[in-house]
């Protein structure tokens, strides 16, 4: 593999005064590691997507099951994760299709050219690195399932390329709902002192800054996401290792996503407020743990947006945001379904959502009730407010 | 399914909240196991031995205030917490605790030599129990220095470890903080950064960071309060998630009562008391000079008016608090590690009784555990406080003070009152089960409604003219009519789900109550005599859980209801304008008579105070 390709040459000092303790040898050492689990067998290699955003952009690409005639499925991943932690799926989802897993460009193996500061032109500049991979490769129709920030972009590339997806598959996609408008804040004085000091850095700068620390915290700080691996990893220390050295190399690709978010977590340019753009011929399948609640107002939003075409939307129990490896097995069994839906039916319907999916109705309309509770109770605390300070 | 709760430390209070929830709404879910760490494991113990979760509520705000008024916070080396949580365990878990609790309660502690964790769920007595919920809850250097013993061996806080033991897969976790555990609270937040800390996920918000800070330093009583409700709110939304709950409507309501400085002291209103009448003979036949009298009237005015609170309460008295903190600091740290010495030979002296019991065969344990508490009580309180005691010197002072010059006494009772009562309406009302019905019937149910009645009373005694001003502030207008009826109703029929009360920086004494109004519903329309009734009864009800509770509240009650009835004897007026007032503002149309039905009920309720107000005058 031609890692020294990729990486910057640094002078010799540099080089011994690596604080980071980032090297491309043990990223790929740990991959390897935890990708020799998979049952089947796998071919990752560089796909140059010459310059998009860089002089000359490599995408790190797996791919598995390449023989089969069938329509091929690619996964991105979420901010700071990589390619190895699809390596609960891989397995089942190439059983019945081709599948391709790549580093996005700016984390993982991928090169690391510097992003745009701006929202739209970061975005945009992702989007078209898909758009390149996927012309390098040749993929004429093919189902994409993003997770996380992966769900953002997959989200946006369907907007601007909805001929090449079959199906469009978000886990717990990120960059949804609008941001709410604050009121009052009520956190105290340091607390907001400390969030103005952290808004301008880079989302994950503390693996950074701790250097030869970064891998024990992120054993420390996540040791959820260690654990949920443990049934197919003998020395899950290998998880740890692989996400400290994703992201312990230079952000570049996190500060895209930076740019593209706002007040800690939530996107400038919100998939919300774009939904028309998005084609009604494009069937979605939505997957999201019962734990994680990431707003769910918005699904249903995205639901009355989309009420002529096909969107199913299913929580699964028991799983937080990491829904493709808290509950591995289910998630696997209702990508493939929907991989077979889209296959079996060339146009999928309202028609088609099969009548299970109302139990998750009577769930998520209880969930947005909860949540008009929870605004209703701020406007309550505050007027208690209001009224202690008359009386006093 | 099992339970199970995150330590938290102050923020434990939130595990109250789920309790009581679960309690009420859930018992049956509570037949499995609990677990817990630190704090966790001591509400997990509570919902088990059936406590008074309420009680056991106000005990902890006393605690937090307590800790509050410290220049160091927790962190003053004579703040003890251990003791203080051995106390209140001590005064609430019942004999037979461990007895009803082995093999339910798991509490989880860290060990201290190999920073392991290790589960625990037997115990053979009651002081085992105490001694492993002390353990649980043992935060180096905030708790003290050497960590408790159980069993033998040294453990800490369960939280360093695992901070959320889940025992299988269906565990209902419970955790403060904003994060993935099935019930927490929903922050507005983007819910995208999340850490995981010893098995508690916890997401990185503005709220969360706030609440982590108030782990050890508690937040004011009113904020935990709020943490409070905050957990039966967010217990209520997961048993409704998840279909274990028909159809439940409640309703919090706060009432806040203005306890002045010297009421909360050391005022005695018991007019049968010899010593209020011997002032009042006093006061007939003392004639000091005018000049003296008033030199010492402004003091002792201006002191129950609370310049010393005011002072205290500002913020450049605080950073001279914190600058005096080097002279104080040695002196307590010497107070401190006094106790402690004796502490731990005591504790050595345990180890050797606890080999002679062995000897013996006696119960070991009973021993050792006996001893150690005995330690941590006996030895606080046999080295004086001066804090306590400057405090019981001014009030000696004061009382001397009055004694000679009794007709200051009248000036006492010239506070200004204010009686508050807030209610807050959240009503929780789906038919989840009936699938039939259309989508909007679960809106429909839904009431949300912010009441705000604030009754204020200044009371200028010179000028002879009275505010009183009443004001009810309500979102939902459209629902007023029969909802306010109905919060009367309610809150005379039943029992609080959940009562508890603290006392504010403002000497404040806030009680909340949380009703449940599914069944009130029925009977909604009512004849008048019945709502006269009602409100009669309700007043009663009101009062109750302050009068039983404690003193100082006793006193701002009847302080309140006295003010009142002077009011009363001096103009006639008063409930006229009141009456209006309320009608003007509120417009709650079906029946002033009600309203006002409340007022007479004070008067005739404390006649007593009203023939002792007369006599003073």
């Amino acid at each position: 593999m031609a890692n020294h390709e990729i990486v910057r040459s640094k002078s010799w000092f540099w080089e011994w005064f690596n604080w980071s303790g980032s090297s491309s040898t043990m990223l790929r050492a740990a991959e390897k590691k935890i990708l020799s689990c998979l049952r089947t067998a796998y071919r990752g290699w560089y796909v140059d997507i010459g310059p998009v955003v860089g002089t000359s952009d490599k995408i790190w690409t797996i791919s598995l099951n390449e023989e089969s005639p069938k329509t091929p499925i690619v996964l991105l991943h979420g901010l700071g994760a990589g390619v190895a932690l699809w390596c609960l799926n891989l397995d089942a989802l190439a059983s019945h299709r081709p599948v391709y897993a790549i580093d996005i460009l700016g984390f993982g193996r991928s090169s690391r050219p510097v992003f745009s500061n701006e929202a739209q032109e970061a975005e945009s500049q992702l989007v078209r690195s898909i758009e390149e991979w996927r012309r390098e490769m040749q993929l004429e129709k093919f189902v994409l399932l993003g997770h996380s920030m992966g769900g953002f972009l997959a989200a946006s590339y369907s907007m601007q390329y909805p001929e090449r997806i079959k199906h469009l598959i978000l886990a717990d996609p990120w960059g949804f709902p609008e941001r709410p408008v604050e009121r009052i804040s009520r956190a105290p004085m340091w607390v907001k002192v400390i969030a103005y000091i952290m808004e301008p850095l880079n989302p994950l700068w503390p693996v950074r800054v701790a250097g030869p620390f970064g891998q024990w915290l992120i054993e420390k700080t996540r040791p959820d996401i260690v654990k949920k691996f443990s049934p197919v990893l003998k020395d899950t220390a290998v998880i740890s290792q692989y996400l400290h050295q994703c992201n312990a190399q230079t952000p570049s690709g996190e500060s895209a996503f930076h740019a593209m978010m706002q007040h800690f977590g939530w996107a400038k340019n919100p998939i919300v407020r774009r939904m028309d753009k998005l084609s009604p011929e494009i069937p979605i399948t939505l997957l999201y743990g019962s734990r994680s609640w990431v707003d769910n107002s918005s699904w249903e939003t995205l639901k009355q947006a989309r009420s002529s075409s096909y969107i199913n939307v299913q929580a699964i129990t028991g799983a937080g945001h990491h829904v493709y490896a808290d509950k591995s097995e289910i998630f696997n069994k209702y990508v493939l379904e929907a991989c077979d839906l889209s296959d079996s039916i060339p146009h999928l319907t309202v028609s088609d959502i099969r009548s299970n999916i109302k139990t998750i109705n009577e769930k998520q309309i209880s969930l947005i009730l909860a949540n008009e509770e929870v605004d209703s109770k701020a406007v309550q605390e505050q007027e208690l407010n209001t009224s202690q300070t008359r009386s006093s | 399914m099992n339970l199970s709760f995150a330590g938290c430390g102050f923020l434990g209070i939130y595990h109250v909240g789920v309790a009581v929830c679960f309690k009420k709404y859930a018992p049956h879910l509570l037949l499995d196991k609990i677990s817990g760490a630190s704090f966790g494991a001591i509400a997990a113990c509570c919902l088990l031995c059936d406590l008074p979760l309420g009680e056991f509520t106000s005990n902890i705000l006393r605690v937090a205030r307590e800790v509050r008024q410290r220049t160091l916070g927790p962190f003053s080396p004579s703040f003890n917490v251990q003791e203080l949580l051995l106390e209140s365990l001590q005064k609430h878990v019942p004999n037979d605790a461990h007895i009803r609790v082995n093999g339910k309660l798991h509490i989880s502690l860290t060990r201290v030599y190999d920073g392991k964790n290790i589960i625990v769920s037997q115990f053979s007595s009651r002081e085992d129990l105490l001694q492993a919920l002390l353990a649980s809850a043992f935060v180096p250097v905030f708790s003290g220095i050497l960590p408790p013993r159980y069993h033998g061996v040294r453990y800490i806080d369960g939280g360093f470890s695992d901070n959320l033991p889940t025992l299988d897969e269906n565990t209902i976790t419970v955790s403060p903080f904003c994060g993935e555990s099935d019930i927490c609270p929903r922050d507005v937040s983007s819910q995208f950064f999340h850490v995981n800390l010893s098995n508690t996920s916890i997401e990185l918000s503005r709220q969360n960071i706030y609440r982590f800070a108030r782990i050890l330093f508690p937040p004011n009583p009113e904020v935990l309060s709020n943490i409070c409700k905050q957990g039966f709110d967010d217990a209520l939304r997961f048993l409704h998630r998840n279909n274990l709950l028909n159809c439940t409507r409640c309703l919090a309501v706060q009432s806040t009562f203005v306890v002045s400085e010297t009421l909360d002291d050391n005022m005695d209103y018991d007019p049968e008391c010899v010593e209020c009448k011997m002032h009042r003979q006093e006061a007939l036949v003392s004639n000091l000079p005018e000049t003296v009298m008033t030199i010492f009237q402004d003091a002792i005015d201006s002191a129950n008016k609370g310049i010393i609170n005011w002072l205290f309460k500002h913020r450049s008295v605080k950073l001279l608090s914190l600058l005096s903190l080097p002279c104080i600091l040695p002196a307590d740290v010497m107070y401190a590690t006094f106790t402690n010495l004796i502490g731990n030979k005591i504790e050595s002296y345990t180890l050797e009784y606890n080999i002679i019991g062995n000897i013996l065969h006696t119960s070991s344990q009973m021993i050792s555990c006996g001893r150690h508490n005995m330690t941590s009580s006996r030895f606080i309180l046999n080295v004086p406080k001066l804090r306590r005691n400057l405090l019981e010197l001014r009030t000696f002072f004061l009382d001397q003070l009055r004694m000679l010059f009794p007709k200051i006494n009248i000036n006492y009772q010239q506070m200004p009152q204010t009686i508050k009562c807030e209610l807050d309406i959240t009503e929780y009302g789906s038919n989840i089960y009936d699938t039939e019905e259309a989508a909007d019937n679960l809106y429909k149910n839904k009431k949300n409604l912010n009441l705000t009645l604030q009754y204020n009373k200044l009371q200028p005694w010179k000028e002879h003219s009275k505010t009183s001003n009443c004001v009810i502030n309500m979102s939902n207008l459209s629902t007023v009519d029969d909802t306010f009826e109905n919060i009367l109703q309610v809150t005379s029929d039943q029992e609080a789900v959940m009562a508890y009360y603290y006392m504010d920086d403002n000497n404040k004494v806030q009680v909340t109550e949380i009703f449940d109004v599914t069944d009130s519903e029925s009977h909604a329309m009512l004849s008048m005599d019945e709502i006269e009734n009602n409100t009669k009864l309700q007043f009663d009800e009101w009062d109750e859980p302050t009068w039983l509770s404690q003193h100082t509240l006793n006193d701002a009650v009847t302080e309140s209801l006295y003010t009142d009835v002077n009011q009363q004897s001096i103009e006639n007026l008063s409930e006229m304008s009141l009456e209006d007032d309320i009608l003007e503002v509120l417009n709650i149309s079906s029946d002033p008579e009600s309203e006002w039905e409340i007022n007479r009920n004070i008067q005739t309720g404390v006649s007593t105070p009203s023939n002792f107000q007369s006599e003073v005058n």
